[in-house]
């Protein structure tokens, strides 16, 4: 039994039903109130989320300001009732055109309980895929209270159903500009030691495709990943062309993906469906570019001033530039009066997460900025040696490069009617978790 | 006086009551439901809403049952799907309404649009009404023959739902073998999941009671049936998948080139985008080769890399639901993972679960290669924020040092945590140290020149206080001022809370004695002294015993307290092989996230009320003491502690209650005893001089009541209770000492229960109320603990209770004290009715 849930809720921060979903009778109706006064109104909020609590399990995500909690009495597989609260939320999402929180449920709790009668029935997971649940969904998403309101369409016509070879792609699709818009977008973390040695870095990347195609296409994607060179230099027996290959640790596709094809010829051929989806993750761990290099001295001068300098080298090509990048450095609780100089951006002292922030909105590529910062602190007694040196975290956005160094080599587009396609293709990377540990 | 236990229920402000919004719904919706106007669905609609918000809410709309029925005659799909969902939540505690919703809802399943059909059908199966079950039978027939996929989805989980409101007409009726028919026929690849999935349930629960079924549940993991949908696989969704693949994990091979061909067949499947069909398929291929250990250790190096990457990707619940399975097979596996252990290296803002389990592994794959790196990182988490998880890294470079060889830094490493000079650290070095230098006694010079040079003041947690109190025994003859630190924790015997510590300092004191007979002559004589005058059984008989010991015989009292020591080579492991074992066969599921196998938890409806109860508490225990959460020893120190608070009360508040892993909160204990003083102020002052008067006689003679007046055997069979019993703490503790226990039993709390257990009083309150009068409670959840007593109604026979509420295995532990031994099973019958009916 993947899952057989019993019931779902959706909670607020305060413990009220928003939309309560009882799939099965083999829990008792006040499982909300055991939830909420064993998990919510207690230190145990946050520690794990799976709790048993008599004979039932709870599994409880947050999600904004909303919990989301499944409640099931047999021994349930964890992992597929969490990942089906993700593809449910964004299901939802996708409905209510943005955001999913609080309001955005309570104005549209008919459509979520529609919604939960298709993709559950009985506890079983059913059918999550948008497009077959066009067909039977008949609550419009309340969008916003600005946007225009949509033309009525009619009601899709629940005969037309989609073959099982292709169970995410309708036929009959017709666009008068055939386009392919792909998204490589990467998350590079980083933990470096206080004496400066990379402790763990590594690479999670996606590619993430718009596809306004018409008819049944037939899409192939070349990268210049080793293996997949390898293979195609073997089948041409032609030798390997100079350059660098990237060597992906671990790989996974859509569901689209023929991964058949790609087990025997290494290369990446699908049918895509209508639409947004992420056509793959991969995860790397050699061979990373890192953006940015982090070199900080924190001097304590007596137990009332801190020293704190921050040098931040941008190692990408001097043409391009990162965007949004923001330092954070911590600073102890008693922190009293803060003075900057920076080269670059500007800093603040922000209080409520103890830390100095530094903010630079364009950081061009080969350059070095420095923050100097004095810190003035109150002082106490007690809590002179209670500073931990929380490390520095980083976060930054670098367009038009990929920490990986992967890049798109080709995307073919074969149809029937040989129509012609545009494809746009955009890099780039984002930190995930960027720390930089400082010595004590 | 605390507030009674709150309402549970208590609608926020911002929720109406209810009422008048729903008699203005019912005339409203009233009006409607003649009216053909034009336009008129839209005003339904907005008024069907305004209902279902209500019942979202908890407010009950079922009054409204009939006006429902009546407006959705429409054919406006929208508030079909609506009224749909209002029937569903209703029906089951209105049958009489429900029966009104039969004749539209069988009209729609004979509707020409596919889509009514199935939404009628499915709304049909879950009204859930037992002498409704007649008219499910011929829609469900149809639906299951419909052309439609839809429909037959619909139908095939609606054949399961009949079967769980009323089985035999669900057998009767021939389902199953229509679904299994399906289940291999279909083109639908949602069909055929959903018919696997009601089959598997029909068949498990028809197998207890009939052999057929029993015979097809095992036909279901037959080649033909698995092959089958093996071949389909690709065909269904993500969730079948893992459906289908959960189901090929238990199905047996007949030799290797089999296994090979359905490896080969799923290992696509790895790189899945789905985490949940690749950790299925993960435990197919586990599975499958067990018996294979070459393949079987091939199998780990191929998962490898797919589990690191879900462990990165995704929500942290995502990742610890995927860690605690990678957790399990580091744990069977370390070597293999002995590479990979950055991946196991903490974030700064991971949540502490996520860190825990990465810090077991960090410690599992730790051999001579990494040792360094991983211990190093470790220490860099001592000094983290989050407290506990800085005890679990010290911890870990603890059990680091214990399993390797050459512990030579480590034992630096730990020695530096001791002079970090932060009180927790201390703690859980103490604690190592004193580990350490059980397995290597070489290393006790080192260490003991550090130990010495600390303040056993700074140490305050029992389990730390008594590790240096070990050491000051053991190692007395190094350290210099060992006798004269001795003494002055004797001197303070009567602050020290702890029996576990109080045990510790005398056997300490004992072994000191005779390394350095003249300087510790003094402390022995005080020490044995005070252990003999404590109120705690065990302290009190080890000073007796080693009392008695030093009288009979010197010598030989030395060759029982000091004998020489073989260093320990392996500590007992926590769980036991087995257990491992049976956890690893349910992987992929809850078992291995709680790391219990499943009989330990699931529904109490599939298990006998006690069947379980002693390798549970057994379990726990073993699970506690590897946490670290509630040592058992620790709720037995605390024992004293409740009592001591209740009687005391002010003067010794802050020595009794210090840090240590059970925190009885403080206010707690002493509104709880506040609250006992003003029972005995009410009772007392509402007159009743015989009660008051028998308090003092039970104060001047306890044989009063046990020795003469044997109680003839006829008891009656209720126990009639005194409702204003008094009994002052004092009393209390000195009985508690001197009876012995006649009853020890094991209750089971209603979720019901367990769900108004938040806070000591709420129960303490309820149990009054059945005349059966709390003395003392506290803990938080999900360990509460109480003290009762009671008396009966017409003399002064006392009956004392220690019950101990764990609220997440919903058991109540009770031991029960009689000065009437004869009537404790009658008393233990009123108690336990008395637990039972606790709710709100």
């Amino acid at each position: 039994m993947p899952v057989a849930a019993s019931a779902i809720y959706f909670l607020n921060l305060r413990g009220d039903v928003l939309i309560n979903r009882l799939y099965r009778d083999d829990v008792g109706g006040n499982m909300v109130d055991a939830f909420r006064t064993h998990i919510m109104q207690t230190k145990e909020l946050g520690t794990c989320p799976v709790r048993q609590i008599g004979g039932c399990s709870f599994f409880y995500m947050r999600i904004s300001n909303v919990y989301i909690v499944i409640v099931v009495s047999s021994n349930a597989n964890v992992a597929c009732a969490f990942k089906f609260v993700v593809e449910a939320v964004a299901l939802f999402k996708s409905y209510f055109g943005g955001a999913f929180d609080e309001d955005a449920i309570r104005n549209n709790f008919v459509l979520i309980y529609e919604l939960l009668d298709e993709i559950m029935d009985f506890g079983y997971p059913q059918n999550l895929s948008p497009e077959i649940l066009k067909l039977y969904i008949t609550q419009e998403g309340v969008r916003s209270p600005f946007s225009s309101k949509p033309t009525d369409r009619p009601v899709p016509n629940a005969t037309l159903q989609v073959t099982g070879a292709v169970g995410w792609r309708r036929e009959g699709l017709v666009y008068k500009k055939n386009e392919v818009f792909l998204d490589i977008v990467e998350s590079v973390n980083l933990l470096m030691s206080s004496k400066g040695s990379v402790l763990r870095c590594d690479v999670t990347g996606k590619i993430l495709m718009k596809c306004f195609l018409s008819g049944m296409p037939d899409l192939k994607l070349g990268l210049n990943d080793k293996i997949g060179l390898e293979k195609e230099s073997q089948l041409k027996s032609r030798p390997t062309k100079s350059g660098k290959t990237i060597e992906l640790d671990d790989v996974t596709f859509h569901q689209c993906v023929n991964l058949t094809r790609f087990n025997s010829e290494k290369t990446v051929s699908f049918v895509p469906p209508d639409g947004e989806f992420e056509l793959m993750k991969y995860r790397i761990t050699e061979g990373v570019n890192l953006p940015f290099r982090v070199l900080p001295t924190i001097k304590e001068l007596g137990r009332t001033r801190m020293e704190v300098n921050v040098k931040i080298k941008s190692v990408f090509g001097a043409k391009m530039f990162a965007l949004g990048v923001v330092i954070k450095i911590p600073v102890p609780k008693q922190t009293a009066k803060t003075s900057f100089q920076v080269t670059s951006g500007r800093a603040k002292y922000n209080a409520s997460i103890d830390c100095l922030v530094w903010k630079i909105r364009k950081f061009p590529g080969q350059t070095e900025p420095t923050m100097s910062a004095e810190v003035e602190l109150i002082s106490t007694m007690a809590e002179k040696k209670s500073w931990t040196r929380p490390p520095i975290q980083m976060e930054f956005q670098v367009p038009m490069f990929t920490a990986s160094g992967l890049r798109v080599r080709f995307l073919k587009v074969w149809e029937k009617s040989g129509y012609n396609t545009v494809e746009w293709v955009r890099y780039i990377t984002k930190a995930g978790s960027y720390e930089i540990r400082l010595a004590s | 006086m605390a507030p009674p236990a709150q309402a549970h229920r208590s609608p926020s402000p911002s929720q109406p009551s209810g009422k008048g919004e729903v008699s203005d719904l019912k005339s409203q919706l009233r009006q409607l439901a003649g009216s053909r106007a034009p336009g008129i669905d839209d005003s339904k609609r907005e008024l069907f809403k305004k209902v279902i918000s209500y019942m979202t809410i908890g407010i009950d709309v079922s009054a409204v049952f009939g006006e429902m029925v009546m407006c959705s005659a429409t054919s406006d799909i929208v508030l079909k799907k609506m009224c749909y969902l209002y029937v569903g939540n209703y029906a089951k505690v209105n049958p009489d309404l429900a029966l009104l919703t039969i004749n539209f809802l069988q009209r729609d399943c004979k509707d020409e649009d596919p889509m009514i059909r199935g939404l009628a059908l499915r709304s049909l199966c879950s009204l859930r009404v037992a002498n409704l079950v007649e008219y499910l039978v011929g829609p469900l027939g149809l639906g299951l023959k419909d052309n439609n996929s839809y429909v037959r989805t619909v139908a095939v989980i609606g054949v399961l739902k009949l079967y769980h409101i009323s089985a035999p007409t669900c057998i009767d009726a021939d389902f199953p073998p229509t679904l299994k028919h399906l289940m291999l026929n279909d083109p639908d690849p949602q069909v055929v999941a959903n018919c696997l999935s009601a089959l598997q349930e029909i068949w498990s629960l028809e197998a207890s009671t009939s052999e057929e079924a029993s015979r097809e549940r095992e036909a279901l993991i037959s080649k033909p049936v698995i092959y089958y949908l093996l071949n389909r696989i690709k065909e269904f969704s993500e969730w079948a998948q893992c459906l289908v693949l959960e189901l090929v994990a238990k199905y047996v091979p007949l030799d290797s080139n089999e296994i090979f061909d359905i490896m080969n067949l799923l290992e696509d499947r790895l790189q899945h985008a789905n985490g949940a069909v690749v950790l299925s398929t993960i435990k197919v291929f586990l599975h499958l080769t067990l018996s294979m250990t070459d393949v079987h250790q091939q199998v780990y190096e191929r998962i490898k890399a797919p589990l690191l990457t879900l462990v990165s990707s995704g929500s942290p619940e995502q990742s610890y639901a995927v860690l605690s399975h990678l957790h399990i097979l580091v744990m069977r596996a370390p070597f293999i993972f002995a590479s990979d252990y950055k991946h196991f290296y903490c974030q700064y803002n991971e949540p502490s679960y996520v860190k825990k389990l990465k810090l077991e592994m960090l410690t599992a794959v730790a051999n001579e290669s990494n040792t360094y790196e991983i211990v190093t990182e470790l220490c860099e988490y001592a000094a983290n924020v989050d407290i506990p998880i800085a005890r679990e890294s010290i911890r870990a470079v603890g059990k680091i040092a214990l399993q390797q060889y050459d512990v030579n830094a480590i034992v630096d490493r730990l020695l530096q945590f001791l002079e970090m000079e932060k009180d927790y650290v201390t703690a859980e070095a103490l604690v190592l140290v004193k580990d350490l230098l059980r397995k290597y006694p070489q290393w006790s010079h080192d260490c003991i020149a550090v130990v010495g040079s600390i303040s056993s003041q700074n140490v305050q947690e029992p389990k730390a206080k008594a590790a240096l109190i070990w050491m000051l025994g053991e190692y007395s003859q190094d350290m210099q001022d060992a006798p004269y630190i001795l003494e002055s924790l004797t001197e303070n015997w009567e602050e020290e809370p702890s029996a576990e510590v109080r045990l510790h300092l005398l056997t300490a004191v004992m072994k000191c004695f005779f390394k350095r007979p003249p300087e510790t002559q003094k402390v022995l004589g005080a020490a044995l002294a005070a252990g003999l005058a404590d109120f705690h059984q065990d302290v009190h008989d080890r000073a007796l015993f080693y009392y008695r010991l030093l009288q009979y015989n010197v010598s030989v009292a030395e060759r029982v307290v000091n004998p020489p020591k073989q260093a320990v080579s392996v500590f007992a492991d926590t769980q036991s092989s087995e257990i491992k074992d049976r956890i690893f066969d349910e992987f992929n599921s809850l078992s291995v996230v709680y790391q219990k196998p499943s009989y330990m938890f699931t529904d109490k409806d599939y298990r006998g009320p006690f069947e379980f109860s002693d390798e549970l508490g057994n379990l726990s225990i073993a699970a506690e003491s590897a946490d670290n959460v509630v040592p058992a020893q620790g709720v037995e120190a605390n024992d004293k502690d409740l009592l001591l608070s209740t009687s005391e009360k002010e003067e010794i508040r802050g020595a009794t209650f210090n840090v240590s892993g059970y925190s009885a909160p403080l206010y707690d204990s002493s509104a709880a005893s506040v609250q006992s003083e003003l029972a005995i102020i009410s009772s007392t002052s509402a007159g009743s001089a015989p009660s008051s008067s028998l308090a003092i006689d039970d104060l001047l003679g306890l044989g009063l009541s046990a020795a003469p007046a044997p109680e003839p055997a006829s008891v009656p069979p209720s126990l009639k209770l005194n409702s204003k019993a008094i009994l002052d703490p004092g009393t209390f503790q000195q009985k508690w000492r001197q009876l012995p226990i006649s009853l020890s039993q094991e209750f089971s709390l209603s979720p019901e229960g367990v769900a108004a257990l938040t806070t000591p009083q709420a129960l303490l309150w309820h149990m009054q109320g059945h005349s059966i009068h709390c003395i003392a409670s506290g803990g938080h959840s999900p360990n509460f603990k109480f003290f009762f007593f009671a008396q009966k109604a017409e003399e002064s026979s006392n009956f004392l209770v220690e019950c101990i509420i764990n609220t997440s295995s919903a058991k109540a532990q009770v031991k029960i004290k009689a000065d009437d031994q004869s009537t404790s099973q009658a008393f233990s019958d009123v108690f336990q009715s008395a637990l039972s009916k606790f709710s709100v």
